[in-house]
């Protein structure tokens, strides 16, 4: 079949109309001198968008047996999935036609209306030109796993599992320490927002026991994973018996949580095992062993300190969860006695949800001593902080309480290296974009719950494991087939040389190195079609599909002509 | 209509959109639902997002022209909830959609109606700033990029003059005075609640003089002020839009007392826009008042580090009740006490009050109409028995957003992915 190119001009009704002559456009590209033994069809209508211009293009490409369609009309933004679905429609492959536009780049932006007619022959001419290069591209349909992998065993993964699991999709739920539960087990109490009782926790620990949908692996570490969302292929090793064990998954959720800061690292902060100094999370141990806060000698406290920010200097960001947290403790306290004298020792009062407040309140009037301050001192149980008027005031409370900054869990940097997923530069996860895709990471099919993403309390940490389950139950439904990007990049064996260079550019970790044949290959359900390998090759043997030299080669040729 | 295939999503900001485009991708059929004229929501309102400074539209454009050209989607803008019947499951929903006057499918947003139109009234979506017309868009870009006509205030539709101007520019056949509301009656089988958030009227605020000195502006007029589609295209400027400020101070936590909570993102929006203040007037000098900075983000404490190392001077107040602003000859003084809780002043051109967040102002009604419970500050509850829930008081009906409570972007982003997840899992067959 020879080729056939319908050239369509839209009008737009006056937009494009009133501002480029269509008549000169039409003439001019009928009679281009490097067409002529191409067959064209070249028209005009009134509004190829509107139902009616939809219809007769579909008309036209039928009645023409077009081989390659050029629409002359607006941004590819408005309007190009419109005429991919009618080339679907009209049997033509979608990748055989191009939109170009002639109302934003030339009738909206030239008030002469030569100069504007000019530039739009100009562009379509160059559309020609590209759209003889095309090829046409066929989407694949690829089987998925609906079955998920979580990772981490603290509130976050527990509910990411339960979320998920079902009698269509079995959650694989791996944990390395022992028990379920990560850090808010050791809680007495949770922040009031948080629920009313702290058996909420053992609660979510018993439903996951319970369901025959969730597979519990405690001991457990990852080891392996390849391949890519809907298709994972996952070693788990039991560290207590050296087992593994092979999984299939199409997804998994990273839910391995954070560590508290040594205090003693950062700058100021001099004690010893044997000082009443303590961090919060070891005081929240001792009250929920024993009921009690008390002294290293046993006896309760009588002055305490709570000192907010440690280490927000040098981490670089706000711990998110400490004011509260310490709030928390002091209603601890002067739950044991409302005689301890509690002194607070903050610097801002982070209280970012909109029951905190009244919270703060609400303990604060129980007798605590607020002192901002801008900096502060400990050395054994002695205390100096720097008020904000700048006076130093050194103090001995019998007790001194911490609130570190939360920090990345030391695995992060390993999770990250194996599942191909990056780090922001606090060391927690990065989002495939900080603020409308929070839970997704650069690796589809690999999600990051909790605070292994940046500090967190518990409800946060749910929402964003169910944020997360939202994700794959909408991304991975059971018994659907997963349809990937067609437009990516392929690696033409004969010019490969083996140098591995595309290896290190790709974000997505789509290509992999074949040692047998010393060649890279892309696996096309991975690759987004970035085009990054394509221009790091040496030798020229990777095309992005769609994207390649000679279309792109063309089309600017033609449209830079006269420049 | 199958309802356990269907979902009803209220409100189109962010949180509405991305629960949207998940169910649709997922094979659900989404009604999502919209009072306004257009969809997008708040975040459409700023010229830019913290912390990378990435403008907005080119974040937030895309996601909505995928809304209006995805087939599972219905989008109703002009439209309310008037009656909802049925369980989880499978509700009944009543849907008034209010005429347009101007016909979607054959408008094409080539904006030659509204020049023409002899009426005008404040663009209140402009936070008053500018005017519009009877028959108007609410600003270059909004999505569907399609005019609205006021019925109250257009000449012909209230009776008062045969008007047909706008019908005579539009070149298109798309004016339809005729155009009547309907009552769309459908079946769902869930609800997402997602409307938003309103900022406190700032004249409420007693001392720090907003309404009463033109130079006092609320820090939703400054992002107007500052994004490029805004009625000064972008520039700094005061009301008379002329005058260059030389210098303005950003009042936080304004109205926090009153509404009793801190609303979250005015700390980080601040730098912000310290930021372009100071990009769009290099010679502008910069204060922010503050009494606790809240930045609880792993991404925001560094961008306040960097706006204070050269943008701004940041200001410790001790009694943020004991601030007064006074005006002569056109400059603000504002009175406060230092951290050493001594009187002093400032005197600025420009004041920017970070008004607090309160809950939408459909709220109370929705909710009604819902039968779902709000807290005792207005926005949705969530049960006091579940951490970290999206779940509303009634079975079926989910919450997402600033409609539960002040939040970020990200955070708004997060529940509303949370509550598809929970409307996968009640749908599931």
């Amino acid at each position: 079949m020879s080729d056939k190119i319908g050239i369509y001009v839209c009008e737009c009704g006056p937009n494009i109309s009133s501002k480029v002559d269509i008549d000169r456009i039409l003439e001019e590209l009928a009679a281009l001198e490097d067409f002529k033994d191409k067959e064209l069809v070249v028209k005009r209508h009134k509004l190829l968008c509107s139902v009616a211009g939809k219809a007769y293009l579909e008309e036209e490409i039928k009645a023409n047996e077009l081989t390659h369609l050029v629409c002359a009309a607006c941004s590819p933004r408005d309007h190009d999935s419109t005429f991919k679905e009618v080339c679907k429609k009209a049997g033509l492959n979608p990748y055989m036609y191009k939109l170009v536009n002639i109302r934003e780049q030339c009738a909206w932006v030239i008030s002469d209306k030569e100069k504007a007619t000019d530039k739009a022959i100009q562009y379509i001419h160059a559309g020609m030109d590209r759209v003889l290069y095309q090829e046409p591209l066929l989407e694949k349909q690829l089987d998925s796993n609906p079955d998920v992998l979580v990772i981490g065993g603290g509130i976050a993964g527990i509910e990411s599992a339960l979320t998920l699991a079902g009698k269509n999709r079995l959650v694989f739920l791996v944990e390395k320490s022992a028990e379920l539960g990560g850090k808010s087990v050791h809680f007495q109490k949770l922040l009031p927002r948080q629920g009313i009782n702290a058996d909420t926790i053992n609660r979510k620990i018993k439903e996951v026991n319970k369901n025959p949908y969730i597979k519990v692996f405690t001991t457990t570490e990852l080891n392996k994973i390849i391949g890519f969302l809907g298709n994972f292929e996952i070693v788990l090793k039991n560290n207590k018996d050296n087992s593994e064990t092979e999984l299939l998954a199409g997804a998994v959720v990273l839910a391995t949580g954070y560590q508290n800061a040594n205090p003693q690292d950062f700058k100021g902060y001099k004690y010893s095992k044997e000082d009443d100094v303590y961090t919060a999370l070891e005081i929240e141990k001792m009250y929920k062993e024993t009921s009690q806060i008390s002294l290293k000698s046993g006896k309760a406290p009588q002055q305490v300190a709570l000192v907010h920010c440690v280490g927000r200097k040098e981490v670089g960001y706000c711990s998110k969860i400490c004011c509260n947290y310490l709030i928390k403790i002091s209603d601890y306290l002067k739950g044991i006695s409302s005689e301890i004298e509690i002194i607070d020792l903050y610097q801002d009062m982070c209280l970012p949800e909109k029951e905190d407040q009244e919270y703060y309140e609400k303990i604060a009037a129980k007798g605590i001593q607020s002192q901002r301050i801008t900096a502060v001192k400990v050395a054994g149980n002695q205390l100096t902080y720097t008020g904000i008027n700048g006076s130093e005031t050194t103090i001995e409370p019998d007790m001194i309480i911490l609130a570190p900054a939360l920090v990345p869990a030391a695995d992060n940097a390993y999770f990250a290296e194996l599942l191909n997923i990056e780090l922001h530069e606090t060391g927690f996860f990065q989002e495939a974009h900080i603020k409308i895709n929070p839970v997704s990471t650069n690796t589809d099919g690999v999600f990051v719950v909790g605070a292994n993403r940046g500090a967190c309390g518990i409800s946060d940490a749910i929402i964003q494991a169910q944020a997360a389950a939202g994700k794959v139950l909408t991304q991975l439904i059971p018994g659907q087939k997963i349809i990937p990007e067609v437009m990516v990049s392929e690696i033409l064996e004969a010019y490969c040389t083996g140098c591995k260079n595309c290896l290190d550019v790709c974000v997505f970790g789509a290509i992999y190195f074949d040692e047998e044949r010393g060649i890279s290959v892309v696996n096309e359900a991975i690759c987004r079609g970035c085009g990054n390998c394509v221009g790091s090759c040496p030798s020229g043997s990777i095309r992005t599909r769609h994207f390649t030299n000679p279309q792109i080669y063309q089309e600017v040729k033609e449209a830079l002509r006269k420049c | 209509m199958n309802p356990s295939n269907t979902v009803l999503v209220i409100g189109s900001g962010i949180a509405g959109m991305e629960a949207s485009l998940m169910l649709s991708k997922a094979g659900k059929k989404v009604y999502l639902v919209e009072r306004l004229p257009l969809i997008g929501g708040n975040v459409i309102k700023t010229g830019e997002s913290f912390p990378n400074m990435e403008c907005s539209t080119c974040l937030v454009a895309p996601i909505q022209q995928e809304i209006l050209q995805d087939g599972n989607i219905e989008v109703l803008t002009v439209s309310n909830i008037t009656k909802i019947d049925g369980e989880a499951g499978d509700f009944e929903i009543s849907i008034r959609k209010r005429a347009r006057y101007v016909n979607i499918s054959a408008c094409l947003g080539c904006g030659m109606c509204y020049p023409v139109c002899p009426v005008t009234q404040p663009n209140n979506w402009e936070q008053n700033l500018v005017e519009k017309k009877a028959i108007y868009v609410e600003c270059a870009g909004s999505l569907p990029n399609v005019p609205v006509i006021d019925p109250a205030l257009c000449l012909r539709l209230n009776g008062s003059e045969e008007c047909n101007l706008c019908m005579e520019a539009c070149m298109f056949g798309a004016i339809d005075f005729s155009e009547k509301e309907e009552i769309l009656e459908i079946n769902a089988g869930a609800i997402i609640v997602a409307v938003g958030f309103d900022t406190i009227d700032a004249r409420e605020i007693d001392n720090l003089g907003y309404g009463k000195y033109p130079g006092v502006f609320t820090a939703y007029e400054l992002e107007r002020l500052l994004a490029s589609n805004g009625p000064t295209e972008g520039k700094l400027r005061m009301r008379d839009g002329e005058t260059k400020p030389g210098k303005v101070a950003i009042i936080h936590c304004a109205g926090r007392e009153k509404v009793g909570y801190c609303s979250n993102v005015c700390c980080s929006y601040s730098a912000r826009h310290a930021h372009f203040m100071k990009e769009k007037l290099p010679e502008v000098e910069i204060f922010d008042i503050y009494s606790d900075l809240c930045l609880p983000d792993k991404h925001y404490q560094k961008l306040n580090n960097n706006i204070r190392k050269a943008t701004s001077k940041y200001i410790y107040q001790s009694d943020p009740a004991k601030m007064r602003i006074e005006e002569s000859d056109g400059k603000l003084t504002i009175h406060y006490l230092n951290e050493q809780e001594a009187a002093v002043s400032l005197e600025v051109d420009m004041l920017i009050l970070t008004v607090a967040i309160k809950p939408a102002a459909s709220i109370e009604e929705l909710a009604d109409l819902l039968a779902i419970e709000i807290d005792k500050y207005g926005f949705i509850k969530t049960p006091a028995t579940e951490i970290g829930s999206v779940r509303t008081s009634r079975a079926g009906i989910y919450v997402s957003g600033c409609a539960e409570g002040p939040k970020d972007i990200p955070s708004s982003v997060l529940q509303a992915e949370a509550a598809v997840a929970q409307v996968m899992r009640l749908l599931e067959i």
